[in-house]
């Protein structure tokens, strides 16, 4: 079975009531790639859960991650999360996941999150900033009355790099508009995080546009 | 009842569950009634990092018999199983292969590695 490591809980950001960044100080430097998660086993009701939360921080810092909470309703792992403060040790396994970028595809880029879908993007953009020969765009679907994360800094300008941001509910359709009806272009690669049913729908969309099966990565939590 | 036969290359023992699907869940994580949901909801350890979501492969399973009687493979798992370290033409996640007949009969390994991209963690 994976090795387990400890963390201690550093700072926690409050992005909104119901979402946090938390900061973890790890006992062990940990080598990950953007877009990978960690592994939380959580004690909760007498059991230990395995829950996962990606890495919203950027690579470069080993020793000091963020991950991003949201309190899901009858969730006890974010429940347990919620609970934490400044001190408090975290137990994981990790990095794990396939969902993750290690320099910029030689095609246009394009990352699409929806809400706090944009934690593990965050890291996978700035790499691909740092590596892309090609444009690179950020769709970013914001929830009505859930913070938009990381908008600041998301916006800030670099040559090569637009976002756009639009409401959750118009994610497809502006993915169909830009990159569907918008040209014949299909040599794109896509990056899709978020919640529910909508990763899938643009997955769908797109590999039904036509676009590579590969070029069309997600992740679905 | 159905039984799972589980055998571990990494030399642990090999294990046999008898269970009803129909009591399915077994536990919390993954599909019920899928193989990761019967293993640990009697016992058996199988790696799965991801909570049972299918978002990583660390439940990567080799289907030796009984194939016909899982669930069949969605894209979303076809698409994680593209990455999987030894990946096989019977390879399935545990944690979406979901065992529905209450005669079912299955054997599976579990591969010695699971995936993290970068060596000296995780695995």
């Amino acid at each position: 079975m994976a090795v387990e490591h400890t963390a201690r809980v550093e700072d926690i950001v409050e992005y909104g009531p119901e979402t946090r960044g938390l900061w973890l100080r790890l006992a062990t430097p940990l080598a990950f790639l953007p877009g990978q998660f960690l592994s939380c086993l959580l004690p909760v009701g007498g059991t230990t859960l395995t829950r996962p939360y990606s890495i919203a921080s950027d690579p470069e810092s080993t020793e000091r991650v963020e991950i991003v909470v949201d309190l899901v309703p009858n969730g006890p792992g974010s429940h347990h999360l919620f609970s934490l403060v400044a001190g408090d040790t975290v137990r994981y396994t990790g990095p794990w996941g396939t969902f993750a970028l290690e320099e910029a595809p030689s095609s246009e880029t394009i990352f699409i999150a929806d809400g706090t879908g944009i934690a593990p993007i965050r890291p996978m953009l700035r790499r691909a900033l740092a590596t892309a020969v090609r444009p690179v765009t950020l769709l970013y679907g914001h929830r009505a009355g859930a913070p938009l994360l990381f908008a600041d800094e998301l916006a800030a300008p670099h040559p090569g790099y637009t976002m756009h941001v639009v409401p959750s509910a118009a994610l497809l359709e502006e993915t169909r508009r830009r990159w569907v009806d918008g040209d014949t272009d299909r040599t794109r690669h896509f990056f899709i995080c978020g919640v529910g049913a909508i990763v899938h729908e643009l997955r769908d969309l797109l590999r039904g546009a036509g676009y590579a099966r590969q070029a069309v990565r997600y992740e679905k939590w | 009842m159905a039984r799972i036969h589980v055998v571990y290359e990494s030399g642990e023992p090999a294990r046999t569950i008898e269970f009803d699907p129909r009591e399915a869940p077994f536990q919390h994580d993954g599909r019920p009634a899928s193989i990761l949901d019967v293993l640990l909801g009697h016992g058996v350890p199988l790696e799965h990092a991801c909570g049972g979501s299918c978002a990583c492969t660390t439940c990567h399973v080799v289907v030796t018999r009984g194939a016909e009687f899982l669930s069949p493979a969605e894209e979303n798992e076809e698409d994680m199983l593209d990455r999987a370290p030894g990946l096989t033409p019977t390879s399935r996640l545990g944690c979406q292969a979901v065992i529905t007949d209450p005669n079912a009969e299955v054997h599976v390994r579990v591969p010695r590695h699971t995936v993290n991209l970068i060596s000296g963690h995780g695995s």
